[in-house]
């Protein structure tokens, strides 16, 4: 009869089903639903690092962040980094999973170097581009000088220049997700029938004409749900600016992350930082419903 | 007889037991570990590692082993320190001792106040110097919420062949853009006064300010003074340096950017605690003989720089062995004899009498016996964020977010002039005092 019960117990799909994934749920609300209901409570009170108690202060954290130049600079460098970094890490995936959808010697080589970046420790391999940007001994002004790109006398300060500063950490953040996003579209590409391309073929359809017409139609839920989750991490990130430049030169690389973790783990202000880093929430938070809208409707029969 | 079959249940069944298995022993190993007789110690890193041989391999195991305790050292990278420390308060689990680089008044409320303690080091070892005093005491509340056993000087470190082709020493700032200016254009070497948004800049930047008059708050620490005529012009003077005598670098710098940039022969002059020339002394002895040491240089006011570090304790309110972290602090300040000789003259001694015939050590240095003599008025020429008044917590905030290095930065770069960049630089900080000060 016990054997009986037991048996019916771990057959029910309705029974197993929820205790399957109940791992899976208890991660996502200890690891990352309470932190976020702990940012809002900070958000909106006056706890400091050391607080034993707070208080609720409404918005004026938020009022707060909004009268600092430095505020209103990160949010503008974020939308700028994200962006950028993400037309290129899409245009960019794309070109290199139309090139591994192909056969050639050393493919799997090639692969393999590609998701390096992916699987190599973030701040590992952005402490690489540290020193290969590095304002005394770069090997990158190194190799530009030796081959004439660059002159005897000029040397890039990578990080010393706005403009400069800025193409650097999009150009390591691009470098980091490049690889996450390839295997994405191609997995896209894969999935598109062959029948498909064949019959472009046999009408005569050319290499634009098909890309244009028949492939980024076919990809574009695949291109959307690539496009989020990197428009996500670009705009929560930020290792590739605490590490390379801290925010400099004179917060010209600052975004959002960083000032939010300066301001509430190093300057002190818990609550502060809590705001800040919370600003984007409603921004990201539409995105995300109107990208999964635009994935879901372009599903192609 | 036939072997089980591998079905959902079986599977189930076998990982539900592995799980068990795999978590239950760090279940009972929790319960059943009792409190062990460890001082557990959290700080840097240090810049001259032969302070950390002598600190980890002789001093605490012999200390430990006088005391009947185990003493466990974690060192950590100066840029994460404070991030660690905020893990720690947050997870109110960690050290029992943590050393902090720059005064931490925004963890008064978790940490055991150490009055006792400085009571106790200054009736044995001499009077805390003024500059560690007024850095980690709270007068509000009486408090010294921590205990500093070490500071450190920033003088000049400066070519002595370079600035010879220009027939120039660097005194004072109007010295130092005009030398720096011919000697830039006559051998193409620039200085390296940093811009970044990094410790070495946040003290060097507060004593170019302090020589010309300016401070960032009155001496009751309630008051932003930095938008202030001296403020002024202590900005336009080191824009003028940096468009006359630096290259985009010092923009990009971190704590030991212009120790790399000195001991590479590249600049002619730096201002940096002395582990710079120390590396050079190691590193390329035949360079090290170019180089000098000098205070600070003066400004129409005064000669002023900054601690280029203020070395300071706390413990925790949830240290597991808060007596004996006192103790150890105690017997560290007491052992500074030694701690100052192992550190190569970095760690300066805050407690006056906690290192005898200070002057003699200095002068008997092996390398150069010259080169640190004049580091025994240091304290005399050095003071500490938010002076005149106490390192608060909204110092401490505005030195943690660099406000200060922004404010010459922006002049530097010409995205502001000096006197917009102050006003910026006051509506900040007043912003954040507006946080801190009820």
């Amino acid at each position: 009869m016990r054997r009986g019960r037991e048996r019916s117990l771990l057959d029910r799909e309705g029974f197993l089903g929820p205790v399957m994934i109940l791992p899976a749920v208890l991660y996502v609300v200890a690891l990352v639903g309470f932190p976020f209901f702990l940012s809002l409570y900070l958000a909106v009170s006056d706890a400091k690092i050391a607080s034993a108690t707070s208080h609720f202060v409404g918005l004026a954290n938020f009022e707060s962040a909004l009268q600092s130049p430095t505020f209103r600079r990160a949010l503008v460098n974020t939308f700028l980094f994200t962006l950028i970094s993400q037309a290129l890490v899409l245009v960019l995936g794309k070109i290199l999973a139309t090139c591994l959808l192909q056969d050639f010697y050393g493919k799997s080589a090639l692969r393999f170097l590609i998701l390096l970046p992916w699987v190599a420790p973030i701040s590992l391999g952005t402490i690489g581009w540290k020193w290969m940007l590095d304002s005394l001994y770069s090997p990158v002004n190194w190799v530009l000088q030796a081959t004439h790109i660059i002159g005897k006398n000029d040397w890039p300060m990578w990080f010393g220049e706005r403009g400069l500063a800025m193409a650097s950490v999009i150009g390591v953040h691009v470098w980091r997700l490049l690889p996450f996003s390839t295997v994405i579209i191609l997995a896209g590409l894969t999935s598109i029938p062959k029948e498909v391309r064949e019959a472009a073929d046999v009408d005569g359809a050319g290499f634009w004409s098909r890309e244009l017409h028949i492939v980024l139609p076919l990809l574009r839920p695949i291109l959307t749900v690539a496009g989020l989750f990197g428009i996500i991490f670009a705009f929560t990130d930020m290792t590739v600016i605490y590490v390379l430049t801290r925010g400099g030169p004179a917060d010209g690389t600052q975004v959002l992350a960083s000032l939010a973790f300066f301001t509430g783990i190093l300057g002190g202000d818990l609550a502060g930082g809590a705001a800040i880093s919370l600003f984007l929430f409603p921004i990201l938070l539409i995105v995300a419903i109107l990208m999964l809208r635009v994935a879901r409707r372009t599903e192609v029969t | 007889m036939p072997t089980p079959e591998l079905n959902r249940r079986t599977f189930l069944k076998g990982a539900g037991v592995a799980a068990v298995a795999a978590t239950g022993p760090t279940i009972i190993v929790k319960t059943a570990r009792a409190k062990s007789d460890t001082l557990k110690i959290g700080q840097w890193t240090h810049f001259v590692p032969a302070f950390d041989e002598w600190f980890d391999k002789k001093y605490c195991p012999e200390w430990g082993a006088k005391n009947g305790v185990k003493v466990v050292v974690d060192h950590i990278s100066v840029n994460d320190l404070r991030a660690r420390a905020a893990a720690e308060v947050g997870a109110k689990k960690g050290h029992d001792l943590f050393g902090f680089l720059d005064p931490p008044p925004a963890y008064e409320e978790t940490v055991i106040p150490l009055n006792d303690v400085v009571t106790e080091c200054e009736s044995k070892y001499g009077k805390l110097v003024n500059l560690a005093q007024r850095a980690t005491y709270n007068p509000k509340s009486k408090t010294y919420y921590a205990c500093s056993d070490n500071w450190v000087p920033d003088p000049l470190h400066w070519r002595i062949d370079m600035w010879g082709e220009v027939g120039m020493k660097p005194d004072t700032w109007e010295h130092v853009r005009e030398g720096s200016r011919k000697i830039k254009e006559k051998i193409n070497a620039p200085a390296g006064f940093g811009l970044a948004q990094e410790l070495d800049t946040n003290m060097m930047l507060r004593g170019l300010l302090w020589s010309f008059g300016a401070q960032e708050q009155d001496e009751t620490s309630t008051k932003v003074m930095i938008n202030s005529k001296q403020a002024v012009d202590a900005v336009k003077l080191m824009s003028a340096i940096f468009k006359e005598s630096e290259t985009a670098e010092v923009f990009t710098w971190d704590p030991s950017s212009n120790n790399r940039f000195f001991v590479s022969g590249k600049g002619h002059i730096i201002q940096n605690a002395i582990s710079a020339i120390r590396t050079a002394e190691k590193q390329v002895p035949d360079l090290a003989k170019k180089m000098a040491l000098a205070p600070p240089a003066a400004g129409p006011v005064r000669r002023m720089g900054s601690e280029h570090l203020l070395h300071c304790y706390v413990v925790w309110k949830f240290a597991e062995n808060p007596e004996m972290a006192k103790k150890f602090l105690v017997d560290l300040v007491g052992a500074y004899n030694d701690a100052f000789v192992a550190s190569e003259f970095y760690n300066f001694p805050s407690f006056t009498k906690s290192v005898t015939d200070l002057k003699g050590k200095l002068a008997a240095d092996k390398v150069d016996p010259e080169r640190y003599l004049f580091l025994a008025d240091a304290e005399r020429w050095s003071a500490y964020p938010g002076y005149p008044g106490h390192t608060t917590a909204a110092i401490d905030e505005c030195f943690n977010t660099f406000v200060i290095p922004n404010l010459f930065a922006r002049a530097a770069k010409g995205e502001q002039s000096a006197e917009d960049s102050a006003k910026q630089a006051e509506a900040e900080m007043k912003r954040i005092f507006t946080k801190w000060i009820k």
